[in-house]
């Protein structure tokens, strides 16, 4: 027999993620259906049930009869086993939090932040797909969210690092670890050390080329966090200590987030409010940090040795929720000989479909796959061979659409462009 | 008119215990450092990204948000036609109807937005019109008796399904327009 619902636990984890804000934004949609065609799974499959005001209507029936006074008058849906599949269905199955209804919503509702407080309901009952809540607890005990090894990590480092005096023939081409004191701290992705180990080269060839100083660590190296997803604050926030507490063991200056767009929105926006207090030390995305370089002609690039055409993912987290649209943008300027924006762009771009946690849940993966044909349309229109997307998650997802739409794009971060680009500097003494 | 009194009451009083019901659940304080300004992007929020311009979901709909605007005005002439029985409401008041009418058409006829509607949708749209078509109608002396008590009905039955918007509109868009500001994601760029 099934275990009983454990609906009080559930609706309290729903009312402290909901706050005030999500109350207002649940007590204010009209129904009017004009977000419709901002969100790319009703796009790709155009049923009510896709409508991001469909999916917002389970969550405010759940308000209604649990924390709003007509609930008593018995308007609203109770919050039974029938209620929750039909939320979880909604929430995790139909969404990838990208938040692009919202900026389209006609009144100003902040939808993700609905659906978030009802994963959180979810994930308190133990309704979260078991394969989201899988990778948060695979963080949780080994570190990363791939089970890498201590041993494995410093391994695939320092077979990169011989890597990379190869390439640049620079025998003191380093990628230090465990640093005491270097101004930067850098964070990857797991998905680099274990399947794109040239990303993480690129991004140190970029650090070696601007003389910083800067070290990765030996743990709380994993810059992504899950628990955005599966929307329980107390394990992101363990997750996101483990940064914290790497910066201030090796006393580093800048935590900087390599190319993930939830790693950033987790440890720059959410860190400090699921840990209650302002970390003592900034928080930067790597592309920050890259357009400070080429501003600041620390790096030069040449744009002849990237003349393939290039376009541009947005990734929502990093875009949209994250306030990150324009250093990449000057970055590509001038990295690269042709670059064409997709339509529409910035925080108006299409999700890949693998945001928010999708890429992790078997379940719904025809429905990933499907609803990233809306940015496989934006993709071929523009013709580009480079398709740049500052975020690894994002990445996975786009390889997946390369193949079941034929893109034949070529998918780098924008720090691969950058390292192609990348004029070496110059040995000291040599003219 | 003392009905009308009472429904005011009922109608405020079952909206402010809606806010406080929200207000009660709390804010916590926020310790990431802002990249932008929260009033900013509230600003923005009731100017710019109102504009019919700043959307894709109007820009595609233009219709639609003509159509909407034009039913807010008829109904808050039609509010002030019960006290200044000016022929000018009337003539807002009734083009609002027929929008409302319009924008009740398109719910039914249209396949999604009836799978998305609910009875509420009908209802709040037919008390709406019905009460703007009364105001535009106040010439005629059976229409201006009939006007106070179609606003009782509005009154009575507005804070019980998505009415209530009149309120939570304002509350849900400064709440949106903060997040987006604080973030410097909001005011948006104009090339976009
Ligand atoms: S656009 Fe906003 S108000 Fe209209 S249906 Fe969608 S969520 Fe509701
Ligand atoms: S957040 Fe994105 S995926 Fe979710 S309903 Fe809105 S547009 Fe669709
Ligand atoms: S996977 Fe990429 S595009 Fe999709 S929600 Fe995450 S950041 Fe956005």
């Amino acid at each position: 027999m099934d275990a009983v619902l454990d609906t009080q636990t559930g609706l309290q984890a729903f009312r402290d993620k909901l706050q005030e804000a999500g109350a207002c934004h649940l007590e204010a949609c009209v129904r009017c259906g004009l977000c419709a065609e901002s969100c790319h799974y009703y796009l790709a499959d155009p049923v009510p049930e896709n409508i991001p005001a469909h999916k917002l209507a389970r969550v405010a029936d759940l308000y209604r009869r649990h924390c709003s006074p007509l609930g008593l008058l018995g308007l609203g849906r109770r919050l039974d086993e029938k209620a929750a599949d039909d939320l979880v269905d909604a929430v995790f199955g139909r969404c990838s939090l990208c938040g692009r209804c919202s900026i389209n919503c006609t009144v100003g509702i902040n939808l993700p932040r609905a659906f978030r407080a009802a994963r959180a309901a979810l994930t308190a009952m133990g309704k979260v797909p078991r394969d989201l809540q899988g990778i948060v607890d695979l963080a949780l005990a080994s570190g990363n969210n791939m089970g890498i090894t201590r041993e494995d990590w410093l391994e695939t480092v320092s077979w990169l690092e011989e890597e990379l005096q190869a390439e640049t023939g620079d025998p003191n081409a380093r990628m230090p670890v465990d640093k005491q004191g270097a101004r930067i701290l850098f964070t990857v992705n797991p998905r680099e050390p274990k399947f794109f180990p040239l990303s993480l080269q690129a991004s140190a060839k970029v650090f070696w080329a601007a003389g910083e100083d800067w070290t990765l660590a030996s743990e709380g190296w994993d810059l992504t966090n899950y628990g955005l997803f599966n929307c329980n604050d107390k394990e992101a926030g363990t997750i996101t200590q483990a940064l914290v507490d790497a910066m201030e063991r090796l006393g580093c200056e800048t935590l900087v987030i390599g190319e993930c767009g939830h790693g950033f929105a987790s440890a720059r926006w959410e860190g400090p409010e699921w840990l209650g207090g302002t970390f003592p030390f900034k928080v930067r995305s790597f592309l920050e940090v890259m357009d400070e370089y080429v501003a600041e002609g620390r790096i030069q690039l040449d744009p002849e040795r990237v003349s393939e055409p290039v376009t541009l993912h947005d990734p929502c987290n990093l875009v949209r929720h994250g306030g990150i649209r324009e250093p990449q943008r000057r970055i590509l300027r001038k990295a690269v000989k042709d670059f064409r924006e997709m339509a529409p762009c910035g925080t108006e771009n299409f999700c890949c479909g693998g945001g928010g946690g999708q890429l992790a849940m078997g379940a719904y993966k025809e429905r990933r796959i499907g609803s990233g044909s809306v940015k496989a349309r934006q993709v071929k229109a523009t013709g580009a061979r480079i398709l740049c997307a500052p975020c690894h998650n994002c990445i996975d997802q786009l390889s997946e659409l390369n193949k079941e739409y034929k893109l034949n794009v070529k998918i780098k971060s924008v720090a691969e462009i950058v390292a192609d680009a990348l004029v070496n500097p110059v040995p000291a003494g040599e003219p | 008119m003392l009905p009308l009194a009472l429904a005011a009451a009922w109608c405020g009083l079952l909206l402010g215990a809606q806010v406080v019901a929200a207000r009660r659940l709390g804010r916590r304080p926020l310790y990431a450092p802002a990249s932008g300004r929260a009033g900013a992007g509230v600003f923005y929020a009731f100017t710019g990204a109102l504009m019919p311009w700043a959307k894709e979901s109007v820009r595609g709909h233009l219709v639609t948000y003509a159509a909407g605007i034009l039913y807010h005005a008829g109904i808050a002439a039609s509010f002030a036609r019960l006290a200044v029985p000016a022929r000018a409401l009337s003539v807002v008041a009734l083009a609002g109807a027929l929008a409302g009418l319009g924008l009740l058409v398109k719910r039914a006829s249209v396949a999604d937005l009836r799978g998305l509607s609910r009875a509420d949708d009908f209802l709040s749209n037919g008390l709406a019109t019905a009460f703007a078509a009364l105001a535009g109608l106040a010439w005629l002396p059976w229409a201006a008796a009939a006007l106070p008590w179609a606003c009782v009905a509005l009154l009575v039955y507005l804070p019980l399904g998505k009415l209530r918007h009149a309120v939570f509109f304002f509350l849900s868009r400064r709440h949106l327009g903060a997040f987006f500001g604080r973030r410097g994601v909001w005011p948006t760029a104009p090339q976009e």
